[in-house]
């Protein structure tokens, strides 16, 4: 079974779904039997519901006028000779 | 402002590779705020918006080559990715993007006695639901700040994951590291905040 430090290490793993299918036993069984981590696993939670809530998770707000002017600049970018692209 | 559907990427692609300026406005309405976001993550505030602006220009003149190897929004948030790391290593040639590969414990190793079990276990959180956390000025300055003071590169992860809700795979493509970088990056910028939230709830 993982130890409590073992545990802090891979909560996300956990909570994201992402564990090795052979390491979620031990640590399920360890949440089980550990009050200490079962309060870490719920915090880290907690935490990532909060940031998702907070203030700073919503994308800037993009006004129209400013969209329009992205807009002209790639059209006069677009009317020039493009250097040679990077591969992506 | 509220923006219509987008259409797919098999309608978009032709449409902005035949510069059709109804296609350049529609993808600019429904990206530019999201680069906006993970350009801040990466390079701050100040120079974002520039960032953004920089990597549309980049990616109209890759669009010719792109592989579709992924979907336009995800190409399109690595080229701003790219832009703006490399804007950061211009600016600061030791700038550390993201310690991924860093050996330091997630919980301080003193919380542990040398059997690796809790030694000062977490305590009890006055507020156990986002809103009730959230409600307390002085812990929403406190997850700002929390944000502000990570690595750009695990900012970046805690953006596109926890704020954009991108998937892991996604999140690879765009900061360009594997997978298993990936959610160390992701883990240790939420335990980070989760420790930053800690340490205002004992005080």
């Amino acid at each position: 079974m993982p130890s409590c430090k073992d545990i802090t290490e891979h909560g996300s793993d956990y909570l994201d779904r992402h564990m090795p299918w052979w390491k979620r036993p031990g640590y399920w069984m360890h949440l089980l039997v550990c009050v200490h981590c079962r309060r870490y696993i719920e915090q880290l939670r907690l935490t990532i519901e909060t940031i998702g809530r907070s203030p700073d998770a919503a994308p800037p707000v993009v006004k129209t006028e400013e969209v329009q002017q992205i807009v002209q600049q790639l059209k006069q970018s677009a009317k020039k000779p493009a250097n040679k692209p990077r591969d992506i | 402002m509220a923006n219509p559907p987008l259409p797919s990427d098999d309608e978009l692609i032709p449409r902005l590779l035949a510069s059709d300026e109804n296609a350049y406005t529609q993808v600019v309405a429904a990206y530019h705020g999201l680069m906006v976001h993970l350009a801040r993550a990466i390079v701050g505030d100040a120079i974002a918006d520039e960032v953004a602006q920089e990597a549309w220009v980049a990616v109209l003149r890759a669009l010719p080559k792109f592989e579709r190897r992924s979907s336009l929004k995800t190409w399109i948030l690595r080229i701003v990715s790219n832009t703006a790391k490399s804007r950061l290593r211009h600016e600061s040639r030791t700038v550390n993007l993201g310690d991924a590969l860093e050996e330091t414990p997630i919980v301080d190793p003193s919380r542990f006695k040398a059997n690796a079990h809790w030694a000062n276990p977490p305590a009890m959180w006055h507020a156990d639901t986002p809103d009730a956390l959230l409600a307390s000025t002085e812990l929403r300055r406190c997850i700002h700040e929390a944000l502000d003071a990570l690595p750009p590169l695990q900012r970046a992860a805690v953006t596109l994951r926890d704020m954009q809700g991108l998937n892991m795979e996604d999140i690879c493509k765009v900061l360009e590291v594997s997978e298993s970088n990936g959610r160390v990056l992701l883990h240790r910028a939420r335990s980070r905040i989760q420790q930053a939230i800690e340490e205002l709830e004992e005080k």
